[in-house]
């Protein structure tokens, strides 16, 4: 009888060599060859999850695998391009802020909260700079071509945050602490991923059907479930030939840092309105900051970006109160903007308490563009392979969705994991990623349909859709039974 | 600027002069629903804001009574500004604040009256050009630059501006095309305009065509509306055109410029059918004897 030998890990399957027509069984127990620890001639590095990305989504996801106290067993590296640290010794200066910020529903904050009621919370938001995360509870949402309004404002006896308003880098920083304090993971950073192969039958051990990733400097890493989370451009989701379709916008998105005028004990709320190039978005920051999302055309974005900070301003000040006629006109111009704003608006007539304080400056350097597409993979899973985040979908940023569905991925996803090493199955097989997929397919689905057809919706001036939408989003606005179940949709709450 | 010209410009410098003259609007461009008993403030000097029911109103009794009585400049007034709201007179503002003249004119608010355009200047000037066209077409019709009334209706200021400033460049738009201000003329003009700058009243004073005598109906229907059309829609738009800066252009090659062609001179053809007629039946009378 020749030995039989096996992997440690307890959710493995072991393959069993040379099998005759009767099958062996426990093999452990009978075996005629005292047993040996070591590893075989396998130039593989062999993991249970191998996670390419080291975004928000695969830090979550390899933060919740170590903190899960199912899944903690599982043997888990992380491969990131950049260097992560960067996020790790990030120092922040109280009145800089980053223009990377995004917008975290109260459910994606409760699933990395660790005083959330949720069983699921992986213990993140205590590392989080809470001082730099701003909390808004109201919204104002308006057309840019006829002014029709709808208000969002969980009321007074129930008062309830929208959203929060994280920088990126800051949630990056709390993930990484984390992760540093469960330990047991390994991020490997500044390392890119020079190719994915399917492994070679090693004689003992088979990994024909693994992914292998070679990474620079030679190592390869045998994965048994290989997590793509290396965004929109997925290598991961190349590699198992996961085809992803969608169309570019023909937008781009122009961030930027912008400091506003004093608001007195208000609340703060976020604006956005809806200009027929593209909505403009202003949600708070703490202090006197805010960060302004801008999706417009690909011209009028290389011409912001031209302007002076005072022009610049002034544009931006006037995509909330002018018409958009004056907009467009402006958009063209490359200088003087700033007293053709005065002008305009001191003739446009406009509801001073529904538009954002005046913005007063803008913060150096922060102003930057990205292409605005919309992109869904076929499948989020298949044979060894799962993906999370923007490697599995890329949504318009008007309703400030992304990030929260790859946190929702990620929540989906940990809990098919425990699911599976709990039942015993191989966590690769697609027999057991298959809840995953379902559960998060659809709901992902109707988000990105409906933000699309939204974009589309307000993407004309055309005079007889303006007016059916103006009436629409009038009547959505009255009736406040409608407008809770819709902010509860929107805030995650499961 | 225009040496001939002296023309009272609003400047938008500072803040409170400007609010002097036009109260800034704090609610959105529609008022608050009021009633005819609780009207609110003017939005400027001479406004008088009306509800829906007044609007409808006005704009049927003045259609009406300007149809039996073409020659009430007033009534034909009032219909405009109660027609030009909603979009109409909005569509026309932004069309002014889409082109670079356009938006200097509604900058600078020029007005056109005996006070501001020198008669005396322009009928010096060389003929040919706007300036004396245009004196010349006064005089020939024996009308003012003053005879037109204030916008009083239109709830926007601004929107309210660019009313008064079509209304006072309707004469311009007569010395530019050459068309008389007998009614046919006016009728022909008025298509023109509609086609231009879609005003719902310039549409529906086409329907004065039913006061004409048959023959004028016949001419105005088979040759000048075809004109007005046609030229209207493919000429750029004539309410951007800064007249005070253009007194001294040929007229021909503003004309060039805008992409109009020169209807028929309906003067000379009804001066040539009038002759004709005579010399007709001075020989059947003289037949007849």
């Amino acid at each position: 009888m020749s030995p039989i030998r096996c992997l440690r890990s307890r959710t493995a399957i072991p393959r069993i060599r040379n099998s005759t027509s009767r099958p062996r069984f426990v093999a452990f127990r009978h075996s005629p060859v005292p047993r040996t620890y070591a590893t075989t001639n396998v130039p593989e590095d062999i993991y249970d999850v191998v996670i390419v990305g080291g975004g928000p989504a695969g830090l979550s996801l390899a933060t919740s695998l170590r903190s899960s106290s199912v899944a903690s067993r599982l043997r888990v590296a992380l491969i990131e391009g950049l260097d992560l640290d960067a996020g790790r010794r990030w120092k922040p200066s109280s009145d800089n802020y980053s223009n990377r910020v995004s917008s975290l529903t109260p459910g994606s904050v409760g699933f990395l909260n660790d005083w959330a009621l949720m069983r699921e919370d992986i213990g993140v938001w205590k590392h989080v700079q809470r001082n730099r995360v701003q909390a808004y509870h109201g919204m104002q949402v308006w057309d840019g071509v006829s002014g029709s309004r709808i208000e969002f404002n969980w009321g007074a006896e129930n008062p309830s945050t929208i959203a929060y308003m994280t920088e990126n880098v800051n949630l990056v920083h709390g993930l990484l602490s984390r992760l540093e304090e469960l330990g047991g993971a390994q991020p490997i950073d500044n390392t890119r991923v020079e190719g994915i192969s399917f492994g070679e039958d090693h004689g003992t051990l088979d990994l024909r059907t693994w992914p292998v990733v070679q990474i620079t400097g030679g190592r390869k890493l045998a994965a048994r479930l290989l997590v793509g989370a290396d965004g929109a451009n997925s290598p991961v989701r190349a590699f198992a030939g996961i085809e992803s379709r969608g169309w570019d916008y023909g937008r781009h998105g122009v961030v930027a840092t912008v400091e506003i005028e004093e608001i007195s004990g208000a609340e703060r709320t976020a604006y956005q309105r809806f200009l027929p190039t593209g909505p403009i978005a202003l949600l708070p920051l703490p202090g006197n900051f805010a960060t302004l999302v801008w999706s417009t055309t690909p011209e009028i974005a290389a011409q912001l970006k031209k302007l002076s900070s005072v022009d610049f301003v002034a544009m931006v000040n006037g995509a909330f109160r002018l018409s958009h006629v004056d907009i467009a006109y402006m958009a063209k111009m490359d200088a003087a903007i700033s007293e053709e704003y005065q002008w305009r608006q001191s003739v446009t007539p406009f509801e001073r308490a529904g538009v954002p304080s005046t913005i007063l400056g803008v913060q150096e350097n922060s102003i930057s563009s990205f292409p605005l597409r919309m992109r869904h993979a076929d499948s989020y899973i298949s044979e060894r392979v799962a993906l999370v985040g923007d490697a599995a979908h890329t949504i318009h940023p008007l309703a400030g969705q992304g990030l929260n569905q790859g946190i929702g991925d990620v929540q989906s996803l940990i809990k098919t994991l425990e699911t599976a090493v709990q039942t015993g199955q191989d966590i690769g097989s697609t027999l057991s990623l298959e809840p995953y997929y379902s559960g998060q397919y659809l709901k992902n689905s109707m988000m990105i349909g409906v933000v699309d057809k939204l974009h589309k919706l307000y993407g004309t001036a055309s005079p007889p859709v303006v007016a059916v939408r103006s009436l629409g989003l009038r009547a959505v606005n009255a009736m406040e039974g409608l407008k809770s179940m819709i902010m509860k949709q929107a805030a995650g709450e499961r | 600027m225009n040496p001939l010209v002296r023309r009272a410009i609003r400047r938008t410098g500072p803040q409170v002069k400007l609010l002097r003259e036009f109260p800034k609007v704090v609610s959105a461009s529609r008022f608050a629903p009021f009633t005819s008993l609780s009207r609110p403030p003017p939005n400027y000097e001479g406004h008088v804001p009306l509800t829906v029911p007044e609007r409808g109103l006005l704009a049927v009794g003045s259609a009406v009574m300007s149809l039996l009585n073409p020659r009430r400049g007033d009534l034909i007034a009032a219909l405009g500004e109660a027609t030009a709201t909603p979009y109409f007179i909005y569509r026309l503002r932004d069309a002014m604040l889409s082109s670079p003249t356009g938006r200097r004119i509604l900058k600078d608010r020029p007005r056109i009256n005996s006070t501001t355009v020198s008669l005396e200047r322009l009928r010096s000037l060389p003929d040919g050009t706007v300036g004396r066209e245009y004196a010349a077409w006064l005089d020939k019709e024996g009308v003012s630059p003053d005879t037109r009334s204030q916008v009083r209706y239109i709830d926007d200021p601004e929107c309210a501006y660019v009313m008064q400033r079509y209304r006072e460049c309707h004469d311009f738009y007569h010395a530019l095309t050459g068309l008389p201000i007998i009614v046919e003329g006016e009728i022909a003009l008025k298509a023109f305009e509609f086609a231009n700058t879609l005003i719902p009243m310039t549409g529906l004073s086409m329907f004065a065509v039913v006061r004409l005598k048959p023959e004028e109906r016949r001419r105005v229907l088979t040759t000048y509306f075809p004109w007005a059309i046609r030229n209207g829609l493919q000429a750029k738009e004539v309410i951007n055109i800064y007249w005070e800066e253009e007194l001294e252009t040929d007229v021909k090659e503003l004309r060039n410029r805008i992409g109009l062609e020169r209807p028929p001179d309906l003067r000379k053809i009804r001066a040539e059918l009038r002759a004709r007629r005579r010399a007709e039946e001075a020989a059947r009378e003289s037949a007849g004897h």
